[in-house]
């Protein structure tokens, strides 16, 4: 009778019959991938993962309706704000599938070794990818390197201490580096510039607050030296947002989108607030720059022209004869023209590495080892020269770090860079004096000082109430 | 029902008494004769086995003098030619009627096809003027009514038997019947002529009020609307909770809505774990079961139908479009209170609603900036809507075979435009005694619904949200034909207008449901009966959806048209095979034992195709080709089955002492490779006091008897597959085009089984002054443990939660109904019913930790709380204590807040407002509901009243989030003309401002409104035609009546209807596990916008001949 019970579903595998051929360990590796769309999740009211974290940074207002962004701008959310769970929940999900996929594709024969290695190395990347996103936003985080069952004791895990989890993350940020991965991968898969970069990024955070190895900065430089070269800057930022230009140039790693696959709703979170600039059913207004940020460029910047990070004007959508004036600077730079004219459907990517970012963390680890280099410089002036400003040069360290973490803040911006800038120097930028200042005694132009605290994401309630083992950040 | 139990007799130079004993043994059936006429009749040889009642009768008398006529439960035994001679003389006739225990007042004594008649006086005696040859017709209530030919005879005295109805009510129970005496479980029936009097377009809504502790709530206003049935509470947290319908002894997998009301005969209701544990894994929410009608005897047709007109019951106050503008003025006004910078940096120079008035002069306003138009949306979008029910029946049969052939119309068109639910039902019965020991039958049914729904997707803004939301000064439709919409004002967000919705959008559910079932009926000895039974029920559920490039911008474009097709196929089938065996022993043992196997089997694939961006909308659904952005293409399959054995024991000593005990194995295909199978178990004890002999000549308590049970059952339905570690593909993109991937969805759980649910009930039912007063009562507890819990997980192991046995739930209750006769003459009755189910429910333990476990929906934060110690569904969130004055700015600024803005409850007093101070604000389970029904009977006019009521459970009235916190951006409830201001400050309703400039808005104690009411539900008054007059037109029965329903409501909730859930899930067509794991039983109640109720003024229409 027992095995009369037994039915089967035919319309998906179950892990006891999957890993069995190569193709099968492909389509598993995609589906981490897949986890990468998690920073566009969202709702209506504009909660975000990509917004959230730029919220946290203090240079941005939202217009729409989410009680959650106000509280993160005003400093007073708390633990139960379910966009620090979203995140949480989906990078231990990718963590989980990363897992899955390095303990179960290496037994898969017959498979190529160069091929599965290569395979291997997407998870090992993957997987260190969302491992960096977790340590920086929550510290102490649980530390799970094998794949969990109902009875694994990794059910409920504790904390594991912020150093254990920077070793794991470049110890497989290293695995990736040595898989035999191509030096660039325009078809959107991890590259080795791609490995090389986030190594980069990891090495000179770590570097900084807390851990402040500060040997590391010397890592940094010679891990992304070899980017510098396989990369080169786009002619025009409308390429940075444009579907032809995906995954191609300065851009070394982004998540994909496709309209009729995959859709996001960056364009309708960032147009202003029910102002009719595109096609599309929403314009959210959930992230929006303030005006001392667009003015602490200077003057002449490129940049802060009229439609190129920036728009403050726009043809009303069906009525183009009426211009409208948002009163206000929203980000052209994510703004999508093809589905705004279009059809609605933005499959704009989403860039979490690019050039730039290469560049000058070159130029600041760099600098940190041996001051203000002409390599160094070289690397910062070519940002500087596309944004039609003039070359820098004569700067001493302190003045060259100060130069290269504003060019962070002004090339990089609403690229979720800026908050994690924020944790590693324990400085924010003060926009409207031009000057960086101590973070949690500082007032930002939106009149919030930030709260200690808020160097860390809360440990979700939920997963506070699921798990005893953990324990909360402090304040919170 | 009685009918179709068949009678074995073998009997040798039998008396004709000892026969009709023996029949009167084996059908409950009691026989009237005269000694007289029987004494001259021979002896009987008689050899028949599981035939008819009239087989055996027409076999018995054959070659005797006799004749018989059946009338309900007795049948007169003649002499062959009596009825031959009539003359018409009138006598004096007169006589005393009594009963075993003395003369009886009060019974009705009336010539037989005349309304001539008296009644007898307080001594039993009775005198009356009578054709010689006239019959008279004795009758009263809880009495078997008699007929007696005068013959001549001036003195005429009866004895009156008592009525054999309420002792031979026969009630269908798991695998087979029981008289309604020898019941030890508490088992609700219904009867197919109740049902007929309050008809609805549904079972669920029919059963509503009809049975104490069985709670149906009706839970919108569209045609068909979601009803949720609840027996006995909620015994599970995360699985399914509706109770097990079975329909003609097959479980019925396809919903309430395709049982064609009309043609059932009785629904039974089993309801304490003694009766359901026969049901094993499906028997812990109760079970339903259906009785078809099937053919009779003779020849009958019969047609009923009603046409019915629906209006919305109630309208909402909402603001119109001055006073909308007044308050969009106020809140822009009060930018400079709540962003001083903001409004001193010019942020919102571009926002001043004068300038964008201004900007639409000649549109929507006039050179004076006033409206041009002013819309009442809830009128516009409504209607008042006309209905049609017509069902027509042809039965009949001979000796050996009846049919029946049963035909359903019905077309019931919503309040909001376009909405409608149509049904086409028809069913074929056939029934034939092939030989005197088999049995064979089928019935075979095809039902075809259509639907079209109007409130699709909650939280969404649709059709019901903008009802309350649209602004009053857009138009249905400008000058030029086209919508107006929302965003034509810019400082309003998207969403198109309900009238737009109602005609362009169209979301269909056409659902073909075929279904069979025959069975065999094998007499093997005397007293043993074998049953097989083979049923199968096929669905096709065909669901387009479309939308027209008109609305869903801005502005009319392709852009926003879709199309889309989900389709399912079910295939359910099951084969039961059993054995019953019956036997009395020595007078006083009956023993009545069933054994039997079961195996079932589910099985659906479904597929979904979609796109967008259609060239034209001329193509709708039609053509998916056409759609120049076709979205990823589904499918799914999923299957279950389940293998069973049962079996069951009834014994009762000499009527008075009765035990029950049952027991079922079952092995499901759903649970983990460790634990496929378990056992359920169930005993009953039962004893009829007033069979006693201290009690059996009490002339007030004419019945008594006691009732105790203890039983186990179990809940499977957690959808296929959730044992297994499941591999799911999901989507992304390489290069520029789609990419498969695959993750693990769950993280598998060998260990899973059914959760356990024991039950004890004790029960009394007592009869006073011959059973005119009758009431019922049931004190229950139900324990229910290993609950399929959807256990939460710590995230870090990748997975969200995992279907685990886990944590413990109780429900107890009362429930208690009482039926009286209050008054009953020869022309006036007056019949009450009242029912009434107290119901406490209360979480035991959840998880591993006992922590809170938040359920769906989360809606501005998780509200919806299980917590240890509270009952299931409670409500969780802020306290608000009213607004700060300005008095108190000084307060106010120490939680960051000004004069205007809500003040919350700072429970733990740390000087801050944070998720710590959320408290419980109410729960959605009621304290306790009920019907109170009243029928009258004054000649041929019936008047019926029933009264429906629910106390002590609150409503989560999320619909403020949108309608009040915020302003400006929507329409808005006109309680916000009661906003706080700096002249009203008593109030809880914040200062206005525009939502994009901060406003509160938060799961708070205003959003919890009291979910009590008295209903009206139905006021039916009808007139049956006499005799006389249906005779000329040659029918048997003709009833017209006009009813209301939904009359009033009595209710301090805001809303349309304090019955509501708009959470249902209802449209969804798979049953499997898609889906499933966010949803949970506990969204009674909750409330964000919902498909107005309407009242519904009918006139219908039974005949029959």
């Amino acid at each position: 009778c027992k095995k009369d019970l037994v039915e089967k579903d035919k319309s998906q595998f179950v892990k006891s019959n999957y890993f069995t051929t190569a193709s099968q360990a492909r389509t598993f590796v995609t589906g981490i991938y897949q986890k990468l769309y998690m920073f566009q999740n969202g709702d209506a009211y504009g909660e975000s993962p990509f917004i959230t974290m730029e919220l946290f940074a203090g240079h941005a207002t939202s217009l729409g309706q989410s009680v959650n962004n106000n509280n993160v701008i005003n400093n007073r959310t708390d633990a139960v704000n379910p966009g620090f769970e979203d995140v949480w929940q989906n990078s231990y999900n990718a963590i989980s599938n990363a897992n899955i996929a390095l303990a179960n594709i290496p037994g898969i024969t017959p498979f190529a070794d160069a091929d599965k290695k290569a395979l291997l190395g997407e998870a090992y990347f993957l997987r260190a990818f969302f491992y960096y996103h977790l340590v920086r936003l929550y510290g102490d985080v649980p530390l799970i390197t094998t794949p969990v069952t109902i009875s694994s004791p990794d059910l409920y895990p504790s904390r594991a201490a912020t150093s254990a989890v920077y070793d794991q993350i470049i110890s497989d940020l290293k695995a990736a580096e040595a898989s035999g991965l191509p030096e660039t991968d325009a078809t959107g898969k991890v590259s080795l510039g791609a490995v090389r970069t986030l190594l980069a990024s990891v090495y000179l955070t770590t570097a900084g607050y807390p851990l402040q190895k500060t040997a590391n900065y010397a890592l940094a430089a010679a891990e992304v030296q070899p980017v510098l070269s396989d990369y080169s800057l786009f002619d025009k930022y409308d390429y940075l947002h444009d579907t032809p230009h995906k995954n191609q140039q300065e851009l070394i790693f982004q998540s994909n989108y496709l309209v009729g696959v995959a859709t996001n709703a960056i364009t309708q979170l960032t147009v202003p607030f029910n102002l009719l600039v595109g096609v599309y059913g929403d314009h959210l207004g959930a992230m929006i720059p303030t005006n001392a940020f667009v003015a602490s460029y200077e003057a002449g910047d490129l940049r802060t022209q009229e439609r190129q990070f920036y728009f403050s004007s726009y043809p009303q959508n069906g009525n183009p004869s009426v211009i409208l004036q948002f009163g206000e600077h929203a980000l052209y730079k994510y703004f999508h023209v093809e589905s705004a004219l279009g059809n609605g459907q933005c499959d704009e990517n989403w860039t979490f590495l690019r050039l730039p970012e290469a560049q000058l963390i070159y130029a600041e680890a760099t600098n940190e080892v041996s001051g203000p280099t002409a390599d160094a410089y070289t690397q910062i002036n070519k940002i500087r020269a596309r944004a039609k400003l003039a070359p820098l040069a004569g700067l001493t360290k302190d003045q060259f770090r100060a130069a290269i973490w504003k060019e962070r803040y002004h090339e990089l911006a609403y690229e979720n860079k800026a908050y994690f800038d924020i944790q590693r120097t324990h400085q924010i930028y003060d926009v409207i004096n031009n000057t960086f200042g101590d973070a949690t005694t500082t007032k930002n132009e939106q009149n919030v000082t930030m709260k200690a605290q808020y160097y860390l994401w809360p440990i979700p309630q939920r997963e506070i109430s699921t798990n005893s083992k953990l324990t909360q950040n402090t304040g919170w | 029902k009685t009918y179709s139990q068949v009678v074995t007799l073998h009997q040798k130079n039998a008396s004709v008494e000892k026969v009709l004993r023996s029949i009167e043994k084996q059908t409950g059936y009691h026989f009237m004769y005269d000694k007289q006429d029987v004494s001259k009749a021979s002896a009987i040889n008689i050899e028949v086995a599981g035939v008819s009642l009239e087989q055996a009768l027409d076999q018995a008398f054959k070659d005797q003098p006799l004749t018989y006529k059946i009338f309900q439960e007795t049948i007169v035994v003649k002499k062959k030619d009596e009825a031959a001679t009539v003359t018409m003389a009138n006598i004096k006739v007169s006589g005393t009627v009594s009963d075993a225990k003395g003369p009886l007042p009060g019974v009705s004594v009336r010539i037989k096809g005349s309304d001539v008649g008296t009644q007898t006086d307080a001594t039993g005696k009775y005198t009356l003027n009578v054709p010689e040859k006239g019959t008279l017709v004795f009758s009263f209530i809880g009495y078997t009514t008699q007929e007696v030919a005068v013959g001549g005879r001036t003195t005429l005295d009866v004895t009156l038997v008592e009525n054999p109805k309420a002792l031979s009510e026969v009630v269908v129970i798991g695998y087979g019947t029981s008289k309604r005496v020898d019941l030890t479980g508490s088992v609700g029936s219904v009867s197919g002529k109740q049902l007929q009097d309050r008809p609805q377009t549904n079972l669920e809504q029919e059963l509503s009020g009809k049975i104490a502790g069985v709670n149906v709530s009706t839970n919108s206003g569209a045609p068909g609307g979601a009803t949720k049935i609840r027996i006995r509470g909620y015994s599970s947290i995360n699985t399914n909770t509706d109770p097990l319908y079975v329909v003609d002894g097959v479980v019925w997998t396809e919903g309430g809505n395709s049982i064609n009301p009309n043609d059932i005969e009785t629904i039974d209701v089993l309801k304490d774990a003694s009766s359901t544990a026969i049901y094993g894994t499906r028997g812990a929410n109760g079970v339903i079961l259906v009785t078809t009608k099937r053919g009779k005897k003779g020849g009958t047709v019969s047609y009923d139908s009603y046409v019915a007109i629906n209006h919305m019951a109630k309208e909402l106050p909402v603001l119109n479009s001055k006073e909308f503008m007044e308050v969009e003025d106020i809140s822009y006004a009060n930018i400079k209170k709540y962003d001083p910078t903001g409004w001193a940096a010019g942020n919102y120079a571009t926002r001043d609603p004068k300038l964008q008035r201004t900007a639409l002069i000649g549109k929507l306003f006039d050179q004076n900036l006033n409206p041009l138009y002013d819309v009442d949306w809830q009128k516009a979008t409504t209607r008042t809507s006309v209905s049609q029910n017509h069902n027509l029946a042809f039965t009949g049969g001979s000796d050996n075979i009846n049919y029946g052939l049963f035909l359903n119309y019905s077309d019931d068109e919503g309040i909001i435009l376009n909405s409608y639910l149509k049904r086409y039902n028809v069913r074929l019965t056939f029934d034939n005694q092939i030989k005197p020991w088999l049995k064979v039958g089928a019935t075979l049914n095809y039902n075809n619904q259509d639907k079209r729904t109007a409130d699709d997707g909650t939280g969404g803004n649709n059709i019901p949200r903008m009802l309350i939301e649209m602004v009053p000064f857009i138009p249905i439709k400008y000058p030029d034909g086209t919508y107006g919409k929302r965003t034509d004002y810019p400082n309003l967000e998207g969403g198109d207008n309900p009238v737009a919705q109602a005609n362009e959008i169209e979301s269909l559910y056409k659902t073909r449901v075929f279904s069979g079932n025959g069975y065999a009926n094998i007499n093997i000895l005397p007293g043993l009966d074998f049953r097989s039974v083979l049923g199968v029920t096929t669905s096709a559920n065909y669901n387009p959806h479309f939308q027209s490039g008109l609305v869903g911008g801005a502005s009319a474009s392709q852009t926003y048209s879709s199309a889309s097709i989900d389709e399912a196929n079910n295939t359910y089938w099951q084969w039961d095979n059993y054995a019953t065996y019956n036997k009395t022993f020595n007078k006083v043992h009956s023993l009545n034992v069933v054994a039997g196997y079961e195996k079932t089997g589910f099985q659906q694939t479904g597929v979904y195709a979609s796109t967008s961006n259609l060239s034209d909308n001329y193509y709708q659904y039609y053509n998916l080709g056409a759609g120049s952005i076709p979205g990823i293409p589904k499918s799914n399959y999923l299957a279950y089955q389940f293998e069973s054995i049962f079996g069951r024991i009834n014994y009762a000593y000499d009527d008075k002492y009765l035990l029950t005990v049952t027991g079922r194995r079952d092995g499901s295909s759903r649970f983990g490779t460790n634990v496929k199978n378990g056992f359920f178990p169930s005993a009953a004890i039962a004893w009829r006091a007033s069979q006693e002999d201290f009690l059996k000549n009490n002339k007030t308590l004419s019945d008594l008897k006691f009732r105790l049970s203890y039983g186990l059952t179990g809940n499977s339905e957690i959808g296929s597959y959730q044992s297994l570690a499941q591999i799911n593909t999901v989507n992304y993109v390489f290069n520029g085009a789609q990419a498969i991937g695959t993750q693990q969805a769950t993280i598998g759980n060998e260990d899973l089984s059914w959760e356990k649910t024991a039950e004890y009930d004790l029960g009394v039912s007592f009869g006073l002054f011959n059973n005119r007063i009758t009431v019922d009562a049931d004190a229950y507890l139900k324990k229910t443990k290993e609950l399929l819990l959807n256990a939460p997980l710590p995230e870090t192991s990748g997975f969200n939660s995992v279907y685990k046995n886990i944590g413990r739930l109780q429900n107890k209750g009362i429930e208690l109904t009482i039926n009286t006769i209050n008054v009953k003459t020869n022309n006036f009755t007056w019949n009450s019913s009242f029912n009434i189910s107290f119901l406490k429910n209360k979480v035991l333990q959840l998880g591993a930790s006992n922590d809170d476990i938040f359920l769906s929906p989360t809606f501005l934060s998780q509200f919806n709380l299980m917590r240890v110690g509270l009952p299931a569904g409670s409500f969780y969130g802020y306290k608000v204590l009213g607004t700060w004055g300005t008095a108190e700015a000084t307060q106010a600024a120490a939680f960051g807040k000004l004069p205007g803005d809500l003040k919350i409850q700072d429970t733990n007093g740390d000087g801050k407002i944070t998720s710590a101070d959320k408290v419980v604000l109410g729960k959605s389970l009621p304290d306790g509901y009920g019907t109170f029904s009243n029928t009258f009977k004054y000649k041929a006019i019936d008047l019926g009243v029933d009264l429906q009521f629910n106390y002590g459970n609150q409503i989560m009235n999320l619909t403020r989030h949108s309608g009040q916190d915020r302003t400006g951006q929507a329409n808005s409830y006109a309680t916000v003309l009661n906003a706080w201001t700096p002249t009203n400050q008593n109030t809880s309703i914040a200062e206005d401002r525009p939502a994009y400039v901060y406003y509160q808005t938060e799961i708070y104690s205003t959003k919890v409104e009291s979910g009590s009411f008295i209903r009206g539900r139905a006021v039916t008054l009808g007139y049956t035609f006499p005799e006389s007059i249906t005779k000329k037109i040659k029918l048997s029965r003709l009833r017209i009546y006009l009813q209301a329903q939904n009359l009033f409501v009595i209710t301090k909730y805001t809303g349309y209807d304090p019955e509501v859930s708009t959470y249902n899930n209802n449209t969804a067509i798979t049953q499997g596990t898609q889906g499933q794991n966010n949803t949970s039983n506990f969204t009674q109640g909750i409330q964000f916008y919902d498909y107005p109720k309407p009242r519904t003024f009918l006139f219908g229409l039974n005949a029959s001949f």
